[in-house]
């Protein structure tokens, strides 16, 4: 796909990008390798993968990663249950190696993410979430797929995928994942919006709230995201979720105390709120108003 | 339009020189590469530029060294002219300052090589003036006895010149303007104001909490053999009437170390041991159980609840009376060996925290030896640059007796403390 088709297609998905993040998935896209995607929490790393099976017309499929994720929960695993049931049902059936083979067939088989994405008629949007999180044996795994786009179960052989999907990787940089993985990706770094793209999101994703205190909001975030006393920043969702909620309080201007009300939805804990006081006099983060209201 | 041929053979010099900077760049890389820039052709530099570092770099490190590299490889010719004129404009301000400085140093009484007139032509004009003050004083004691005063001022002049060359290396300078967070982590720990130290702890807390990550996922590795454990899957078939419903897998027990350490907290290490013990302390796997002990003139332990809150660290130690004062490092080794029941034994590591300047150091020396005698392990973590180890003797004799880990920034702390928990 060409890169103004591609972005067409992102503006169709109300999607804000940079030319450097439409770049890159261009680029990934058309040499078909998976893309790594890397960057603080809250940044829009699982949205790039949600768009682009918009933007692609395609299905997702998310796989979520977490410690002890290994190959029966990512790519399939034979229905041991329904396995046991039949044998004791088929227990005076003649021919035993009919049997034995039945028991190795796709009737058995319960499919899970990756071998779904690349069983799949259609290609896909394979999301493989926060790949820090896994153990490094389910890296390893992960390298033939990456790469050949294959998976060998061992009582069935090789599948090969039927269609190529477009895999997104994500990862918060929890450990440093292997150069072996990385080496198969196409890499992107993210980071925080800045003033005038968080702008754009909040814009495009809020249409009905005030232009006005869509700016307070996106300038008092990218403040707070500057304060280094405060340690855990606010993403996007949260910027989004704060505008929101100033809005259906009927808040037509972020004054320090509709900040106070609602700061609890872009701080999520207890010494950055304190922390967000502190430091600025009027308490909404912009720290140059000295206590009066602005606008 | 350039022909395509062109493209090629630049990027094939182009990788060359990437790996030259120590990226890993495989044929396929250089062949998806290829594939792009015949597609994009050459005519938006940016979007090239974009293009081929999702290819070729594959960290935000790596990202950083291919911007350079790609900025000195394929120059426009508007940038190569601004270039060249400001080098002109650098060296010939170099050139100025280098013939004020001749002048300046014409008056001295001494000799001094071509190096450290460079060096003093680069020192800022506030070291100069105080040089220059302190000649003025003494000028007249120098025309007296110049064998006296001359060799007196040459060695005043010789110090503070070596300084400021010992400042040039220190790693880390101009990394800020790349970027302020990695610029940060290659920073000298000593350097940091007061204002950077809450960031310079947000980021010791993130970087601990990656290593833990990676600990616990490789213990998670080593806990897993695989085996199937046959006793404990036939008795739980027996719930099932014989048939093996669930299968269950052998773990290995976790076996970790035992860790004392040993803090410096006198006065000039204070910053370096609260910093390095935050970094052991955020890392919750790295031992079975831990001592900490703090010394200065004299060696007392930290109780394990003062450092859970390590922002009431600096109170404490002062409270307890060994800060800020010199540091005997012999008394505190001995102090530790004679413990009973005995703080070393074979099972522990001891982590010294220390810049090795001690009085009585030969005393230091006999009591590390009978420490490393009596630990199991011996390691020492030694905030003074790596390329400053040959200027201090106090630093080669210890270093030739345990093995000595460089950790005068974030990052050589968090390479040290990768490194323990490897062992």
């Amino acid at each position: 796909m060409k890169l103004e088709e591609l972005k067409q297609k992102m503006d169709q998905a109300r999607y804000i990008y940079d030319d450097t993040l439409a770049a890159v998935l261009a680029i990934a896209l058309q040499l078909g390798r998976p893309l790594l995607i890397e960057g603080a929490a809250g940044v829009g790393k699982t949205e790039i993968a949600k768009v682009m099976a918009s933007a692609l017309d395609r299905e997702l499929v998310r796989l979520q990663c977490y410690e002890g994720l290994d190959e029966s929960k990512a790519l399939y695993e034979w229905n041991y249950q329904k396995q046991l049931l039949s044998i004791q049902v088929n227990m005076g059936s003649e021919d035993k190696d009919v049997l034995t083979k039945s028991l190795f067939s796709d009737e058995y088989l319960l499919e899970r993410p990756l071998l779904k994405s690349i069983r799949s008629e259609k290609p896909v949007v394979l999301l493989v979430d926060e790949i820090d999180k896994a153990d490094e044996e389910f890296e390893a795994f992960l390298l033939e797929l990456l790469s050949e786009m294959q998976v060998t179960i061992p009582e069935a052989g090789t599948v090969r995928a039927k269609s190529i999907p477009f895999v997104v990787l994500t990862s918060n940089r929890a450990r440093p994942l292997s150069e072996a993985l990385r080496r198969r990706c196409a890499y992107l770094y993210i980071e925080y919006p800045d003033m005038e793209k968080e702008l754009a999101i909040l814009r495009a994703k809020l249409p009905h709230v005030d232009d006005r205190l869509c700016a307070q909001v996106a300038m008092a975030v990218q403040k707070l995201r500057a304060n280094e006393s405060i340690l855990k920043k606010p993403s996007i969702a949260e910027t989004l979720d704060w505008a929101a909620a100033l809005d259906a309080l009927g808040v037509r201007e972020l004054t320090p105390d509709a900040l106070r009300r609602t700061a609890g939805f872009v701080l999520k804990n207890n010494e950055d709120i304190a922390a967000m006081e502190e430091e600025t006099a009027c308490g909404c983060g912009c720290g140059d108003c000295k206590g009066h209201h602005h606008g | 339009m350039v022909e395509p041929q062109v493209y090629l053979e630049k990027l094939s010099a182009f990788s060359r020189m990437l790996r030259l900077e120590g990226l890993t760049i495989s044929p396929q890389e250089t062949a998806d590469a290829s594939r792009i820039l015949v597609e994009l052709g050459f005519e938006d530099r940016e979007l090239v530029k974009t293009a081929l570092r999702t290819v070729y770099a594959k960290s935000r490190q790596e990202q950083m060294t291919f911007d350079r590299v790609f900025d000195g490889f394929f120059i426009s010719e508007e940038r190569m002219r601004q270039q060249a004129k400001k080098q002109m404009e650098r060296e010939a301000e170099m050139e100025q300052m280098r013939q004020a400085a001749d002048q300046e140093l014409e008056r001295l009484p001494m000799e001094l090589t071509q190096d450290q007139r460079n060096a003093y032509a680069a020192m800022p004009e506030k070291e100069r003036q105080r040089l220059r003050d302190f000649m003025d004083k003494y000028r007249g004691n120098a025309q007296r006895n110049p064998n006296l005063y001359g060799n007196f001022i040459h060695s005043v002049f010789a110090r503070a010149i070596l300084e400021q060359q010992m400042l040039m290396e220190d790693a880390g300078i101009g990394c800020d303007g790349l970027d302020p967070e990695m610029g940060f982590m290659y920073r000298d720990i000593s350097e940091f104001k007061e204002t950077e130290i809450p960031k310079a702890i947000s980021m010791i807390r993130s970087v601990a909490q990656q290593i833990n990550g990676e600990l616990s996922a490789r213990r998670r590795n080593a806990g897993r053999t695989g085996l199937l454990d046959f006793r404990r899957t036939i008795r739980k078939g027996l719930e099932t009437g014989g048939s093996f419903y669930k299968l269950h897998y052998k773990k290995k027990r976790k076996r970790r170390k035992h860790l004392v350490l040993l803090c410096d907290v006198s006065g000039s290490m204070m910053q370096f041991s609260e910093f390095a013990l935050r970094f052991i302390q955020s890392l919750n796997q790295v031992s079975e159980s831990s001592r900490t002990f703090l010394f200065s003139e004299k060696l007392f332990e930290a109780d394990a609840f003062s450092l859970q809150n390590m922002d009431l660290f600096r109170g404490y130690v002062k409270e307890s009376g060994v800060y800020g004062r010199g540091t005997d490092l012999g008394t505190a080794l001995q102090t530790l060996c004679a413990m009973q029941p005995a703080a070393l034994n074979t099972a522990t590591t001891l982590l010294i925290l220390s810049d090795t300047k001690t009085i009585d150091q030969p005393r230091a020396v006999a009591a590390l030896l009978e420490a490393k005698r009596l630990a199991g392990k011996v390691i020492w973590l030694n905030p003074i640059p790596e390329n400053k180890w040959k200027y201090i003797r106090s630093v080669q004799t210890m270093a030739a007796l345990c093995p000595m880990v460089s950790c005068n920034t974030l990052s050589a702390l968090a390479a040290a403390c990768r490194r323990l928990t490897a062992t």
